[in-house]
């Protein structure tokens, strides 16, 4: 028993380290940003305690209103695009072609690159007024405009860019696959199902735990997105707040407006959203995810 | 066997230590070298770090005037940092949060919003001793005075005005303004403009810096003691001017107007997109040497009454962190900047005409055709001028981005002029009872 214990502190020694960044670098500032959140705080001078009023002022504030219809726009388009794209990738890279090495590594390669600001730069510059997305129109005799300079395209621009990130969610996609068993299919295919039957009645079914997971990770980081629409609006959400995304209100009111405090109430807000659309998501996997061998895989 | 456990834990902990003693051991270094010792009683070094936002320009110059501060001061070191404009309030406001905010700061129009929370150098104690600012013009030092109090020096004077693309016009066949031009032959110029070359804008938006123009133009003032001195017309007015411009194809259509920015060398106006823009007097030669046509600076246009509106205003301030370790040396660099024959050549009108006016003498004698027609320009302003100074509004980062986007929500017809205008009117009177509180 004392044998044990002493063997459980070694380990915990050794977690030292992960302990100290977890609770200094995580749990303690989500603390002081929960204090924060009921202060009116400008960052230069001591928070002032002020209640509830950051919360409630967050309901009659405009910008506010257009920022979560800018974010809920992007995460009912962008997360199903994202995911059927991943799988139509996934399900297309999982065929044996010769070379498929590559090509996996290929269409990985956005994901890895897609949250930089250089790609943010690039992705301004190919639907600018003068990009070439616009000169690829104009092979078809098709007038462009400024994709990203116009409120009414600015934001499918970015939710483009988004579901081009395919890449992560696409390997997790890809192991799926791997794992449904050949015979499945042959045994489809001797009673006659086309391809679509097979998807429908194979591929999904078993697919489903990792469709759960990958929806899941999709809406978390989906509800961040933050650095695409700062580096293409330069930080100011516009043209006409068409990409005030809620994390870019949230840096600006906090960092350009002297605004903390209504900061840190959004970000806290943002975790209660996150927390129960995610619970949401859980619940109602019981009605579509289907778990082979009875949920224990 | 158990002891391997431990070593290892051991092992990785020193190893972690290491890696941090370089962060302790970076500080202090007051140890003397040899040659200070030599020199007898050696000051001790200090290192000051230094902000700026700017284009490639500005940059250039400064950094040549750090060099020549440094060979002046050897035990001063001075380390910079600058960039755009972009985001440089909020990485600001973040290093002060932080504590490890620059000693020496360039500040805008918002200078008052930090002062306001208390977390800039007050100068007063260095005036006559390491600041000297007897040659200074008495409303730069109003600038930046606040509840009797000195805290920043301007950096130079500065005044708006058109820049107008010489080559464009004469490619276009319009006989450049009158000086004393009105925004009737504006409009009608811009349009001329727009119709007569290909790919090319009459003129760009004015943004809220125009508008200040077009209120002092009216004799109003923007807000004097937190009170606002528009009517909701006024508004009204300046995105009635605007929109009905657009729709005559005299000004940018709105999403190429989105892509303006303040950097010189990446504007719509040195790009070749428009042939007219507002600027400060300080940015002509940037503009001038980025663009590959032929420009000039021109008044801007009066209203119908004959008045220009157009003031002499400081275009930015450099200012002291309240929480700087070596607040002399800090004052002995803000004092250089401004009032060193030699920096005032190397800086030129970048930041404006300098406030020191034996320096601005001695650069009337010292400079380009270029800058001479600027400091002419200046004069010119300085005796014509017909409105005062006003000082930005409280709470400048979000009042001047609440304009902007309303003017977009017009541009592109989200929202009516009559709706824009109320909604700006209405946040401000916000913005300014939250100040007043």
């Amino acid at each position: 028993m004392l044998q044990k214990r002493k063997n459980y502190l070694i380990a915990y020694m050794f977690l030292l380290p992960w302990f100290i960044g977890f609770f200094g670098l995580v749990v303690g500032p989500m603390i002081s940003s929960l204090y924060l959140s009921f202060t009116q705080y400008d960052l230069l001078t001591a928070p002032q305690w002020v209640g509830a009023q950051n919360y409630v002022e967050m309901f009659n504030d405009r910008k506010f209103i257009a920022s979560v219809k800018v974010t809920t726009t992007f995460v009912v388009i962008g997360v199903p695009l994202q995911l059927i794209a991943a799988l139509f990738i996934a399900m297309l890279l999982n065929k044996g072609l010769s070379g498929i090495g590559f090509y996996r590594t290929v269409y990985y390669i956005p994901s890895l690159l897609g949250g930089s600001v250089a790609i943010a730069l690039l992705w301004k510059n190919i639907f600018g007024m003068n990009g070439i997305f616009n000169d690829f129109l104009g092979i078809f005799g098709i007038a462009g405009r400024g994709w990203v300079s116009h409120p009414d395209y600015a934001i499918y621009t970015l939710i483009a860019l988004a579901t081009w990130q395919f890449g992560s969610s696409m390997v997790i996609f890809l192991a799926g696959l791997k794992q449904i068993p050949g015979e499945l299919y042959e045994a489809a295919s001797v009673d006659g199902a086309n391809p679509f039957m097979k998807f429908k009645a194979i591929t999904l079914p078993l697919l489903s735990p990792v469709i759960l997971f990958n929806l899941v990770m999709v809406s978390i980081s989906s509800l961040q997105v933050f650095t695409s629409a700062y580096i293409v609006s330069e930080g100011s959400g516009g043209p006409a707040n068409s990409t005030l995304f809620y994390t870019l209100y949230l840096y600006q009111k906090g960092f350009s407006f002297f605004e903390m405090g209504y900061a840190s109430a959004m970000a806290w807000l943002l975790l209660i959203v996150i927390a129960l659309l995610t619970a949401i998501i859980f619940f109602s996997s019981k009605y579509w995810v289907h778990y082979e061998y009875g949920g224990k895989s | 066997m158990k002891k391997t456990p431990i070593l290892l834990f051991v092992l990785l902990h020193l190893i972690l230590l290491m890696a941090c003693e370089n962060i302790f051991s970076r500080n202090d270094k007051t140890v003397d070298s040899p040659s200070d010792i030599l020199n007898g009683p050696s000051k001790q070094k200090v290192e000051l770090r230094f902000t700026w936002w700017g284009g490639e320009e500005r940059h250039n110059r400064t950094l040549r005037a750090i060099e020549l501060f440094e060979e002046r001061h050897p035990h001063i070191k001075i380390d910079p940092s600058y960039g755009n404009f972009e985001g440089y309030f909020e990485n600001l406001t973040t290093q002060f949060n932080a504590g490890n905010t620059p000693d020496i700061i360039q500040f805008g129009g918002n200078l008052n919003d930090y002062v306001y929370r208390g977390v800039v150098l007050p100068l007063d104690t260095f005036i006559g001793n390491e600041l000297d600012i007897t040659l200074h013009d008495q409303s730069m030092i109003d600038a930046a005075t606040f509840d009797g109090q000195f805290y920043g020096v301007s950096l130079g004077i500065n005044t708006w005005g058109l820049l107008l693309n010489k080559s464009m016009f004469e490619e276009a066949g319009i006989p450049l303004p009158h000086i004393t031009w009105t925004w009737e032959d504006f409009i009608e110029i811009s349009i001329q403009l727009s119709d007569s070359l290909e790919g090319v804008y009459g003129t760009e938006y004015f943004d809220h810096n125009g508008f200040g123009i077009f209120i002092d133009q009216r004799g109003k003032t923007l807000h004097e003691n937190g009170i606002l001195g528009i009517t909701y017309d006024d508004v009204v007015d300046w995105f009635q001017l605007w929109s009905d411009l657009r729709e005559k194809g005299g000004a940018l259509p709105a999403d190429l107007q989105v892509t303006s920015t303040l950097t010189p060398e990446q504007s719509l106006f040195v790009r070749g997109k428009v042939a007219m823009t507002l600027i400060p007097s300080n940015l002509v030669e940037a503009y001038s040497n980025y663009s590959e046509d032929e420009v000039i600076f021109h008044p801007h246009p009066n209203n119908e009454i004959g008045r220009s509106g157009v003031s002499l205003r400081p275009s930015q301030f450099l200012a002291g962190n309240k929480y700087t370790r070596y607040p002399n040396e800090v004052a002995l660099f803000l004092d250089f900047i401004v009032n060193d024959k030699e920096a005032a050549t190397i800086l030129g009108n970048e930041r404006g005409t300098p406030v020191n006016s034996e320096i601005r003498e001695f650069l009337l004698t010292n400079s380009s055709e270029m800058e001479r027609e600027i400091f002419k320009f200046i004069d010119w302003v300085s005796i014509t001028s017909d409105a005062p100074y006003v000082p930005n509004l409280p709470g400048y980062n979000e009042t001047s981005a609440l304009f902007l986007r309303i003017s977009e929500e017009i541009a592109f017809g989200k929202k009516t002029v009559e709706d824009g205008a109320r909604e700006y009117w209405n946040e401000l009177e916000k913005v300014l009872t939250q100040y007043n509180k």
